[in-house]
């Protein structure tokens, strides 16, 4: 089986995983139905591999912790 | 089969159906039976005589001691709001109560078939006390439906969040300080003006982040060590590919993740010790502390 995320990026540039999905026709459908959510009109949405996700997952945590210099 | 990854499990085993749904005990059928008996009264017809709401704070408290009248343990409410409704659903009404049902902890030491028994049992209470509760608030001039295992419309975690049960822990249940994840829960979904509760934290997040006892004792290693963020809280998504083999696709009910979980050793330190002790000679580690 495919492993797939669902991310929601909002207007506000705030990026949230909506869930892990097994299959692109799975996930495009979510996605479809989020469309349709009131109040969601605004966000986007992304479908991103199951290991590019983690990869990208740990960056973002990776930098919350960094200092900055 | 609505779960799109368990029916291409079972149609890729050749199978028609998940096992764990046909290997019931007579008393699981027997829960299982009485929520579908109950389904087509989660909704009906309301008392044309409203009583007049002049204090929604005392509303909610009528409410919930009428909840715990009927043989809840916790009861919460909040406004229904879009992500705690199920996608492609229609609930037209502006407030959620739900009414939770503690499972009796002391089976985890008498074997799968009697955890099973005792999900099922809470399982049919919350509908009964679901389906009472519905009943009540139409009675007092309000539209309301239940929902529970029979049907429903709505999202157990986002409302057990928002009521301020707990905080969702690594095993992708919510953890609340007194009954850790052991209880399942019933909804009524009204019109009837209520006082909201609040989400309440009390680490379990930060617990979780140190703990990773659940996923130690998973049998498919379902459970990860990494967690995604959703509107600030942390998710540690379970892969169901990894789970189903052990909780959908064998006779046997797997309930591990819940029952390990050091929340529980708070209301029943003696029977955690003795169920860890157990786990630990079946070969599942367990922390050194414990």
């Amino acid at each position: 089986m495919d492993k797939l995320y669902v991310n929601e990026i909002r207007p506000d540039g705030d990026v949230s995983t909506v869930g892990l999905f097994y299959s692109r026709a799975e996930a495009e459908n979510i996605v479809s139905q989020l469309l349709k959510v009131p109040g969601r009109d605004g966000s986007r949405y992304e479908i991103i591999e199951a290991v590019r996700h983690v990869l990208l997952q740990k960056e973002s945590q990776r930098a919350q912790v960094e200092p900055k210099e | 089969m609505a779960d799109p990854v368990l029916a291409s499990m079972v149609h890729a085993m050749g199978m028609e159906t998940a096992r764990h749904y046909t290997a019931a005990t007579p008393k699981v059928q027997a829960y299982r039976d009485s929520w579908v008996k109950l389904a087509p009264y989660r909704d009906g017809e309301v008392n044309p005589q409203r009583v007049a709401v002049n204090d929604p704070a005392q509303m909610a408290q009528q409410i919930k001691a009428k909840a715990m009248e009927l043989g809840a343990n916790m009861v919460g409410i909040c406004r229904l709001q879009p992500h705690m409704i199920d996608l492609g659903e229609d609930v037209p009404h502006d407030f959620v109560i739900v009414a939770c049902v503690a499972e009796d902890y002391e089976k985890v030491v008498h074997g799968a078939n009697a955890v099973e028994e005792e999900a099922m049992r809470t399982y049919a209470k919350c509908t009964e006390i679901a389906t009472a509760l519905a009943t009540y608030v139409r009675g007092m001039g309000y539209p309301a439906r239940a929902h529970h295992n029979g049907a429903s419309e709505v999202q157990a975690i986002p409302i057990f969040y928002q009521v301020g049960f707990g905080e969702l822990g690594r095993h992708g249940s919510l953890i609340n300080e007194k009954y850790g994840a052991s209880f399942r829960p019933g909804f009524v979904t009204t019109d009837l003006p209520l006082s909201e509760d609040k989400p309440r934290e009390f680490g379990v997040q930060d617990f979780c982040m140190n703990c990773n006892v659940c996923q130690l004792n998973c049998p498919g290693d379902a459970i990860p060590q990494d967690h995604v963020m959703t509107h600030g809280i942390k998710r540690w998504l379970i892969d169901l590919e990894k789970c189903y083999p052990y909780s959908r696709l064998r006779d046997e009910y797997c309930h591990l993740c819940v029952d390990v979980c050091p929340y529980n050793v708070k209301s029943h330190p003696e029977t955690f010790k003795a169920f860890m002790k157990e786990r630990k000679q079946v070969g599942y580690k367990t922390p050194k502390s414990w």
